[in-house]
């Protein structure tokens, strides 16, 4: 029953309340990491771990909390988190920490994070906590992923690394047509161009977005 | 009325408790799990060295190092020596690879002291490379790497990584495309003066066939990622550079 | 000299925004109107300038490999760095609060103008970012950071001015009723990071430092003298 009632704080965030074209939050990784698809998807992972448990443990200090320092105490559960996974994975699994290495200050930056913890997670219980936290992060992955998917893709023409327009070097593919990489996409201003493009079809097909 | 987590005492008692059991918790696992790091790390260097000599397991595309549990045995095999320089002083250091150029580089700015330059002797099919560590700033922390090179001073093989480059640009420092333009280039302009490696974005050589230009490509959209990578290489190796030019007059 | 070069490169090349683009969040939010964001330009500049130089103190004195040497030879083995994330943003949002309560107490009118934003600073990732650049640049002095926080500030202030002021005028344009307001905001960022590119340019020359520092003869015939054992060796 519970589980079909809070089924909206899951579905929200992906369209009419996204956290990055409407919330306006998280914005500097959106940026930061989607010129390529593979960094789009881990980043949009270890958001959604930290953003998931972080908001339960949040939630359950809630009553505990002072109001005066709730910005400090948030903030650490925050670094206390990331940093503890990043000792742990950097003990176990090395290999993967240096994959991961370069999110853990991104994440802990992220005010996607801070955003709902404030919002969210210090008015509600812990399982209502837990659903916005997938909801919003799933919101936020999905914008990730669009724009990784469009620079990498326009930006050097693969995918996961994968070449999918062919080899520009040997000219295979669209390339022996005269197609040209555009490397302009891999550069950070056309991610805010391509996200200002993402919120004009979303306002368009949705009306009620509009501001004035 | 006011609420109890309105108060001052309690906020302040809040405060005290999370700090310490953060703290605790934190140093806690600092402390249980520096030994397991320390030895990863200490593996990753020996990988990052034989890598450079050539000892890896690359197929067409990938960067493969030798596998963890190899890697010591490997590394006796193809490091024959490890040399520390120290001013005039050159002492075999079997540690040599555990020294921190980070801190050497800190403790150089103190006109005093005498830098510690660590050389790797690696032999690989009869052939002797040396290898040097470097380090330098990329555009968001540090970037570092080892360059394999003969005795005329041309890059046999190379590796580096950072630790928090942009994925998808600066980041791809670490891959192939990048790493394997530099192999055949030489540190030397014609003269026989070190002159380093530029990353030029205005290459006339995009394929990089001319190996004495002293160039290769860029990375589009990792221009000052390149700039620090260029820098480095120039300015560390400028050091030992005194060494190969000695060589190449006898 | 080292200073200006600091401060110019701080404010135009590395500008917080267009270069790193940190500082994103409330850089959009909160530049509707010229006011609020001169109000918010002027509090970043201000917290910067304080925690830059605080965090620079902890990082030299208590958190880098070997910082706690000044303890004493026995602390010297210490390496406290995994603690800087927490300690930075710990030091952040208690300045912030701080410097709020301080403000309220002594001078009410700056608390009406400043207050409402000082909140919002604490979770602004510039602020964080501009520590952590510190750390990893390896600023070597007080000063140096002082400078590099008040220029830093000063680069994000000038940032969320430009794009309130053009945000101010281009209520006149007509934008597409779907892409006004953020949409419209987002574009045009990226217009102006563009621009601010042509900035990289500048101040790029010199950076060979100049030390001409080599391996001295003595230790270049002691290594050609190791070296000898190998190559006989490895003929044999």
């Amino acid at each position: 029953m519970g589980l079909f009632k809070d089924s909206n704080l899951i579905t929200d965030p992906l369209a009419d309340n996204n956290p990055i074209t409407i919330q306006v939050l998280g914005i500097c990784s959106a940026l930061a990491i989607t010129a390529e698809l593979e960094a789009s998807i881990v980043m949009s992972i270890a958001v959604l771990f930290v953003l998931g448990v972080g908001n339960v443990v949040i939630s359950l200090m809630r009553n505990i909390i002072p109001s005066k320092i709730r910005i400090i105490v948030q903030l650490i559960v925050v670094a206390t988190l990331v940093i503890i996974v990043d000792l742990v994975l950097k003990a176990f699994a090395y290999q993967l920490s240096k994959t991961l290495s370069v999110f853990v200050g991104l994440i802990i930056t992220n005010c996607i994070i801070m955003g709902r913890f404030e919002a969210f997670a210090l008015a509600n219980r812990p399982w209502r906590s837990f659903l916005d936290g997938i909801g919003n992060s799933l919101g936020y992955a999905m914008i990730l992923i669009i724009v990784g998917f469009f620079r990498e893709l326009l930006g050097s023409g693969t995918l996961l690394g994968m070449e999918v327009l062919g080899n520009p070097i040997d000219k295979t593919g669209v390339y022996a047509f005269g197609y040209e990489n555009n490397g302009f996409m891999l550069l950070a201003p056309m991610a805010l161009v391509t996200v200002g493009i993402i919120i004009w079809v979303q306002r368009s097909r949705n009306e009620a977005l509009i501001e004035d | 009325m006011e609420k109890r987590t309105d108060k001052n005492s309690y906020t302040i008692l809040f405060a005290v408790l999370m700090v310490l059991v953060v703290g605790a918790i934190l140093a806690y696992l600092a402390s249980a799990l520096k030994p397991t790091i320390d030895v990863n790390k200490q593996l990753e260097k020996q990988q990052n060295i034989l890598y450079a000599l050539g000892v890896n397991e690359n197929d067409e595309k990938s960067v493969a190092f030798v596998s963890t549990d190899k890697v010591a045995d490997e590394f006796d095999k193809y490091i024959v020596k490890q040399l520390v320089i120290q001013g005039d002083d050159v002492r075999v250091d079997d540690t040599a690879y555990l020294i921190d150029i980070k801190k050497e580089q800190a403790s150089a700015k103190n006109p005093s002291y005498k830098r510690q330059l660590p050389l790797f002797l690696g032999v690989k099919d009869n052939k002797l490379s040396y290898i040097v560590p470097i380090r330098g700033k990329g555009l968001w922390d540090a970037v570092w790497g080892y360059v394999a090179m003969d005795e005329n001073m041309t890059v046999t093989g190379i590796f580096f990584d950072h630790k928090a480059e942009t994925p998808g640009l600066g980041a791809n420092i670490n891959q192939r495309f990048f790493m394997d333009d530099f192999i055949g280039e030489n540190l030397l302009d014609t003269s026989g003066k070190f002159a380093g490696v530029d990353i030029s974005k205005s290459n006339a050589d995009p394929i990089n066939i001319d190996k004495l230009d002293n160039e290769v490509d860029a990375i589009a959209g990792a221009t000052i990622t390149g700039d620090g990578v260029s820098a480095m290489i120039r300015s560390e190796l400028k050091v030992y550079s005194s060494y190969f030019i000695n060589l190449k007059k006898n | 000299m080292e200073h200006l070069e600091l401060f110019f490169k701080s404010i135009f090349i590395d500008n917080m925004v267009f270069a790193t683009f940190l500082g994103m969040c409330s850089y959009l939010a909160v530049s509707k109107k010229v006011s609020t964001a001169v109000g918010l330009g002027a509090a970043v500049i201000f917290v910067m300038a304080i925690t830059v130089p605080l965090n620079w103190l902890l990082d030299t004195y208590l958190l880098q490999d070997g910082a706690l040497a000044w303890l004493g030879e026995e602390y010297a083995q210490y390496d406290l760095s995994f603690l800087s994330f927490i300690m930075f943003i710990a030091t952040i949002a208690t300045m912030v609060q701080l410097v709020e309560i301080i403000v309220e107490k002594f001078s009410p009118s700056l608390y009406n103008s400043l207050g409402i934003f000082l909140p919002l600073i604490a979770v602004n990732c510039a602020i964080l970012g501009g520590s952590l650049f510190m750390q990893s640049r390896e600023i070597p002095s007080l000063g140096l950071a002082l400078n590099y926080g008040v220029s830093s500030g000063i680069g994000w202030f000038l940032a969320i001015l430009a794009i309130a002021a053009i945000r101010e005028k281009i209520r006149y344009s007509n934008v597409p009723p779907a892409l006004r307001g953020l949409g419209i905001t987002f574009i045009i960022t990226g217009l102006m990071a563009i621009g601010f590119m042509s900035f990289g340019g500048m101040l790029t020359g010199g950076a060979d430092s100049g030390k001409s520092e080599v391996i001295s003869q003595e230790a270049i015939q002691k290594i050609e003298k190791e070296v000898e054992g190998i190559v006989n060796n490895s003929n044999n």
